[in-house]
């Protein structure tokens, strides 16, 4: 077990401009489970790779146990890592494929048999060490690639998207699994994904990446509940935030949020952190907002519902705002009725709302204070 | 036609469940489809034919005289003469040019393919500069015809001490034979998946260790294929070796055989005689490779 720090960690390909990995810091506790988490593209994978020492490190300082490793070769950092691709060697069978990185490292032979004979309890695969990957299913070699990482006993496990090969009812159980191992070594986990649900069910913290920079670190509700800009926002949570441009304006010495012809109080938020006259991004979570007739409150959205999509224990419901507000998503209760093309009203609790900087889309932090 | 006529090409899901019991095919159908087989059987026995009776008339001249297949050249033999083979393997040395053959063509093929197999492998793997331009110089090679190198391989070899030996003419093969050697194998190997590397370096393994542990193993069924292919090649190479060797001694199967050649007689017995021997080990290395090295080793290796 051991913790793992990056700082202002690069990574630049030749012929590209932009940083694959630009300015990522990081620091994993001993024995935390930290996931990676963005788009396809966001560097999280490369970023897992320079830990693992198959990529080289442009620029910034990786230790492991505070041990710098920026120049240790893979083999020499003891890391075991499982590919989304598993990566079993095809011409060995599943007991040599556990023991192949053992073997290497000279470990005992009683040792070795020890060692595979428990990560083949831990996961089940007693009756399959005999056998070669191809007469392996999708989650039999899935659990092979885990069972090599495992009798390797290392100080740091990454994965990488190691999930995404597997099928949805497979997926949900080996999450499971992979938490329960995690809680029985107690060992210092990287675990890559773009799935949201992979990340607020098994990370003890995420790191959500985008563009090659991290945009935000912290335990996954704290990142859901108060997201640290606009990409995130939408990133976390399914179906996605709600995210409008909304102009600034003043009303009765209060400034309030205008769209769509109705305007949303902002008292949560000091009145000095909004910009006079301009926009801001106005986020509402799908399951915050409630549906009503269309009226002429204050504070309600109103619009016309453009799609419905029953999904059996809820509803969504896609409405097209007035006034080219754009579109926002309500999740609502499974057994509410209406017709595309009817006009409803939709409305949120103030304390449901976030703001994000129209320019930089960082959020802009409630505080509480009243404006006058 | 009592049975029903129902077409192939009929719906496979009809609005109506079909009765599970089978349905009798129509005697059109079946004639039709017997006619189909039939020419395809036909076609494969006359093709077997084309290829293997010219062997099987070897084979019989192989145990004939001289005189009977003077006599009679497409006779089946009236009495077996098996002392031919002890007669060209005793008398006329097929045992030292069969010794030779055996030398030179398992060392050269060993050879060309460790070394083809490493560059095959740094070729498709590691990206360093000059990467192209190697593997387009080698391509290139193949291009031409070996015959025009001939003359100036003499003088090479006869300046490096190596004419008329058995080492040169291996080191010669093995450049022959390394181009094709390493365009096959480069386009497999480039193949494996980056990950079993990756893998393979997590487990602490060397780049040379990853080569000989991963990549070959893993190359098998390629690496058999260009085993079979230069055995074979190299095996009934006759132009270099009658150029390059001309010291008895040194012969290899294909310029002994040309020693029942001369130049009022030929002994058409003893040649198909000596071809049966030079035969016999190209059609038991295809035997023992084709079946149990061309297996798909990497099946299931990703996913």
């Amino acid at each position: 077990m051991a913790a793992v720090h990056l700082e202002h960690i690069f990574k630049r390909y030749k012929g590209t401009t932009q940083p694959a990995v630009d300015d990522v810091s990081l620091s994993v506790h001993d024995g935390e489970f930290m996931v990676l988490l963005g788009p396809s593209g966001c560097g999280k994978s490369t970023t897992l790779r320079m830990i693992a020492g198959l990529e080289s490190i442009s620029a910034g300082s990786l230790a492991i146990d505070a041990r710098k490793v920026n120049e240790v070769p893979a083999k020499d950092r003891d890391i075991a890592m499982v590919f989304q691709s598993y990566a079993l060697y095809p011409h060995m069978t599943v007991a040599d494929n556990l023991s192949f990185g053992l073997r290497r490292r000279k470990v005992d032979g009683q040792q070795i048999a020890a060692r595979v004979k428990s990560a083949a309890d831990i996961l089940g695969l007693n009756e399959l060490l005999a056998r070669k990957p191809a007469a392996l299913s999708g989650g039999q070699r899935q659990r092979v690639a885990l069972g090599r990482a495992i009798v390797r006993e290392p100080k740091v496990f990454l994965f990488d998207e190691p999930l995404s090969n597997l099928d949805a009812a497979l997926r949900v159980n080996t999450r499971n699994e992979l938490v329960r191992l995690h809680q029985r070594l107690d060992a210092t986990m990287i675990y890559v994904t773009h799935d949201q649900v992979e990340a607020m069910t098994m990370g003890q913290r995420i790191c959500v990446m985008n563009k090659g920079k991290v945009a935000q670190i912290g335990k996954p509700l704290d990142v859901y509940r108060a997201p640290a800009d606009a990409f995130v926002a939408r990133f976390l949570g399914n179906p996605p935030m709600n995210i409008l441009k909304a102009s600034i304006v003043q009303r009765d010495g209060r400034r309030v949020a205008a769209l769509g012809g109705t305007e949303l109080s902002l008292s949560r938020w000091a009145y000095s952190a909004l910009p006079q006259g301009g926009y801001v991004l106005l986020g509402v979570r799908p399951e915050e907002l409630q549906l009503h007739e269309a009226r002429d409150d204050v504070g309600t959205l109103r619009g016309v519902v453009s799609a419905i999509e029953p999904l059996g224990a809820e509803t969504l419901l896609m409405v097209t705002l007035d006034g080219g507000a754009g579109d926002v998503m309500a999740r609502l209760h499974r057994d509410i009725t209406g017709r595309i093309g009817d006009r409803v009203g939709l409305s949120t609790p103030n304390e449901a709302l976030y703001l994000f900087d129209a320019a930089t889309e960082k959020a802009i932090p409630a505080t509480g204070v009243r404006a006058p | 036609m009592t049975a029903p006529n129902i077409s192939r090409s009929a719906p496979v899901t009809p609005v109506t469940p079909v009765p599970t019991v089978a349905q009798p095919d129509s005697i059109a159908t079946t004639l039709s489809r017997m006619l189909r087989n039939g020419g395809l059987m036909a076609a494969v026995v006359l093709y077997t034919l084309y290829s293997a009776l010219p062997f099987v008339w070897i084979g019989t001249m192989s145990v004939r005289t001289t005189s009977e297949i003077s006599a009679n050249h497409f006779a089946w033999p009236e009495t077996f003469h098996w002392e031919k083979f002890r007669i060209a393997w005793i008398d006329s040395n097929f045992a030292q040019y069969f010794w030779n053959s055996a030398l030179i063509v398992v060392s050269a093929v060993a050879m060309v393919t460790l070394l083809g197999a490493a560059a095959a492998h740094c070729l498709a793997r590691y990206n360093f500069r000059g990467n192209r331009l190697v593997y387009f110089i080698l391509f290139s090679s193949i291009v031409f015809p070996p015959q025009i190198i001939l003359i100036s391989l003499f003088q090479v070899l006869v300046e490096y001490d190596l004419y008329n030996s058995r080492l040169g003419l291996m080191i010669v093969y093995v450049s022959l034979q390394l181009p094709l050697t390493v365009y096959l194998l480069e386009g497999f190997f480039a193949r494996i998946p980056q990950d079993l590397f990756d893998a393979a370096k997590m487990d602490g393994y060397s780049d040379f260790e990853i080569f000989w542990r991963i990549v070959l193993p893993v190359g098998m069924p390629a690496i058999a294929t260009t085993i079979i292919l230069n055995f074979i090649q190299l095996w009934n190479e006759f132009l270099f070796a009658v150029v390059l060797l001309s010291d008895p001694s040194s012969r290899t199967l294909p310029i002994g055989i040309r020693a029942y050649m001369g130049d009022y007689f030929q002994d058409i017995g003893m040649i198909a005689t000596g071809m049966m021997i030079a035969v016999i080990p190209v059609v038991v290395l295809y035997a023992f490779f084709s079946e149990k090295l061309i297996q798909g080793m990497t099946a299931g290796a990703v996913k």
